[in-house]
């Protein structure tokens, strides 16, 4: 096999697995808009914030992975209530660009307070997969990008069972349907949208910790980034759509390391953005979204 | 007389003199050494001036406890100082000294970042004293801000920052020397960060003046979280030495993709300014046995002393560009003391232009870890040691000095 089939092939599968942490990211900020029809661009750093306590919880505790992922959870999760009462609940409801302009502020001040706790500092995030690699044939596979792609396959069978056989579910989807219908029938609004926010927020806690493992550092860098790629991946899979969201950073991914691979670092972000431009012209309501929202 | 009129008169005449002597008294109080600090002190780079406010503070405390700065004329004066955030933003670099230069600061040290330093020296006066030229009269002298042959833009900047070119052709000449099969060296870039652009250039220029064959460079960016398509390429052509042009954040990350994918080269070279406690915070072991040149290390009683009082008073780490707040701090005093600067309110234009003139008359100062000799264009050329990452901390591998 040639050198060129050889590392096509390997950049494929490497795009492929890192883009199961756009999907965890996608998923957040596709499920928030899906119920309120807004965009919460403090949905990565919620995630950022999440990982952060997490390590704070490990190195006061030097517990076990497993007691770190579920502090990123838990964190993300209160994160992602604060935000929600903060940027949506206190914000006019009839002017919905309060809502977008106090999410854009959350992600600044949270990323600061980061700095200021840390002094900029990237701190190491304990990677308990970290070095673990597989010989698949000529190729290599990341042991803690396999597993966070199974997470995130995971995570959306929990949130497809959330969502289609709960009776949160069944409220959450009245609520992205018909809001008024759904008050009428005695659903409160604000304690569905509090409780999307929080489940949002543990989803991002999720990818934070691993994203924090797969990267073995935590740095304050991380913000823009995952916010930037997040709100992608939820676009080009269809605001609103879960299964959307996991296919769209998949193949986020693999487009990602092809054009890193044939044209370099300075053109990997334009073909990404490229190929946004291009859903947004030909296919605007993305991969499984409607087309017109 | 009576008693009550004696002192009465007593008090009219006694006390315009009183009070002559104590205005006379604070006039030489209220002399004051203005220093200002610029660095980043919020976003991604904040612990450069967490440092250098650090060491700033430590050093003007030291000097304010022995009775300030001795002026020309005997009397003394405190130094003041501050410390502004710069953000590494060239516009907020810009904006902070138009404010400073439009105060009574005398000088500024700073500012961390190089893309925020070329810019902010093209707005000084080009040529001092020129009438013709409306650009900024106000002195600065940089600790940080690194990339090669920035103060030749205007005769008002200066800097003390290490001089990249000499330290990585003498280590890789050293390389050369104590690796003889190393034949081959490739070079990973953040490519989107000037000093690290420009050290990757260095870098490169320096290998190949050493004799070795520079197989590419491979790039990524300041954000970057994964490496494996770069660290692939480095697998795949086997370099003997692999030198990464990046700061902590992606050095770590691709040093960690390095060991995940078992790329070993006989020899890691850094970039100077990762030579710091963050890459070894965030790397942890798989920084072991990476080697950078760096400017400082603590390996003089006053280099030792330095970093054991900020670290422990102040709360800060002395590295290779805060150890240059200390030294910049000295020579100020130097100048201060030896160029007639008064340091009162009305001569700020005249003390600026002596603080200037005085710094291009150095021509040599005691640093921390020895002589530092200052060229033409205002640049520092310092002793330097090479350091490598050992058991989570830096040891001096090599000091040439």
């Amino acid at each position: 096999m040639s050198d060129l089939v050889l590392d096509v092939v390997q950049q494929a599968l490497n795009g492929f697995l890192f883009g199961s942490s756009y999907a965890l990211i996608g998923i957040g900020f596709t499920m928030i808009f899906g119920v309120m029809e807004k965009l919460n661009l403090a949905f990565g750093v919620t995630a950022l914030g999440g990982a952060y306590a997490a390590l704070l919880v490990f190195r006061l505790t030097h517990g076990p992975f497993l007691l770190v992922f579920l502090a990123s959870v838990v964190a993300a999760g209160l994160i992602g209530l604060v935000v929600e009462v903060t940027c949506f609940r206190w914000m006019p409801r009839d002017y919905p660009l309060a809502a977008l302009m106090a999410t854009v502020g959350m992600l600044f001040f949270v990323e600061e307070i980061i700095v200021h706790a840390t002094n900029g500092m990237p701190l190491a995030f304990p990677a308990p997969l970290g070095q673990l690699m597989f010989d698949v044939g000529p190729w290599l596979f990341r042991g803690d990008l396999g597993f966070m792609f199974l997470v995130s396959l995971g995570v959306m069978g929990g949130l497809w069972l959330l969502v289609y056989r709960t009776r949160l579910g069944l409220a959450t989807r009245a609520v992205s349907q018909q809001p008024v219908a759904a008050q009428l029938c005695g659903i409160g609004l604000r304690r569905v949208n509090a409780a999307v926010f929080v489940l949002t927020g543990m989803v991002g806690g999720v990818a934070g910790a691993l994203i924090g493992s797969a990267v073995g550092n935590l740095s304050p860098l991380l913000a823009l980034p995952l916010t930037v790629k997040g709100l992608v991946t939820a676009v080009l899979g269809g605001l609103g759509s879960i299964p959307g969201a996991i296919v769209a950073g998949l193949l986020l991914g693999v487009v990602e390391y092809q054009a890193l691979y044939f044209f370099g670092i300075g053109y990997r972000d334009m073909v990404t953005y490229l190929l946004l431009f291009a859903f947004l012209v030909f296919r605007p309501g993305g991969l499984f979204g409607s087309r017109a929202r | 007389m009576k008693r009550s009129t004696r002192v009465a008169l007593s008090t009219v005449l006694i006390a315009p003199l009183v009070a002559g002597l104590t205005w006379s008294q604070a006039a030489a109080q209220d002399r004051v050494i203005k220093i200002a600090g610029v660095g980043a002190m919020s976003g991604v780079v904040r612990t450069f001036g967490v440092n250098a406010k650090a060491t700033l503070d430590m050093a003007t405390d030291e000097i304010n406890a022995v009775g300030g700065i001795k002026l020309k004329d005997g009397s003394r004066a405190k130094i003041v100082t501050t410390y502004v955030d710069e953000r590494c933003n060239a516009e907020e670099g810009i904006s902070v000294i138009r404010k400073l230069a439009s105060e009574d600061w005398l000088v500024s040290i700073g500012p961390t970042c190089s893309n925020v330093a070329e810019p902010l020296f093209g707005i000084l006066q080009r040529k001092a004293g020129d009438a013709g030229d409306s650009g900024l009269q106000f002195p600065i002298f940089t600790d940080t801000a690194i990339k090669p042959g920035l103060a030749k833009i205007s005769e008002w900047s200066f800097r003390n920052v290490p001089h990249e070119p000499t330290m990585y052709n003498h280590l890789f000449k050293w390389l050369k020397e104590k690796n003889p099969d190393a034949k081959t060296v490739m070079i990973g870039v953040e490519s989107d960060f000037a000093h690290s652009n420009a050290n990757a250039g260095i870098m490169e220029a320096a290998a190949k003046a050493a004799g070795f064959e520079v197989l590419g460079q491979e790039k990524w960016l300041l954000n970057d979280t994964e490496f494996s398509t770069q660290v692939g390429k480095f697998r795949r052509a086997k370099p003997d030495i692999i030198g990464i042009a990046a700061h902590p954040f992606t050095t770590c990350g691709a040093v960690r993709e390095m060991k995940r994918q078992g790329v070993k080269p006989k020899v890691l070279v850094g970039l100077t300014s990762s030579a710091t406690l963050e890459t070894m915070v965030g790397c942890g072991p798989e920084a072991e046995g990476m080697i950078i040149p760096t400017g400082f290390a603590p390996v003089t009683p006053e280099a030792k002393r330095v970093a054991k009082t900020v670290a422990e008073k102040y709360k800060g780490n002395v590295d290779l560009h805060s150890a240059a707040v200390y030294e910049n701090i000295q020579v100020l005093k130097m100048v201060v003391e030896t160029s007639g600067v008064e340091g009162k309110p009305t001569t700020v234009a005249s003390d600026r232009r002596k603080i200037r003139d005085g710094l291009a008359q150095v021509k040599e100062f005691q640093g921390l870890l020895g002589k530092v000799q200052r060229t033409e264009d205002r640049e520092s050329t310092k002793p330097y040691v090479f350091a490598q990452a050992r058991n989570s901390d830096w040891a001096v591998l090599y000091d040439p000095r």
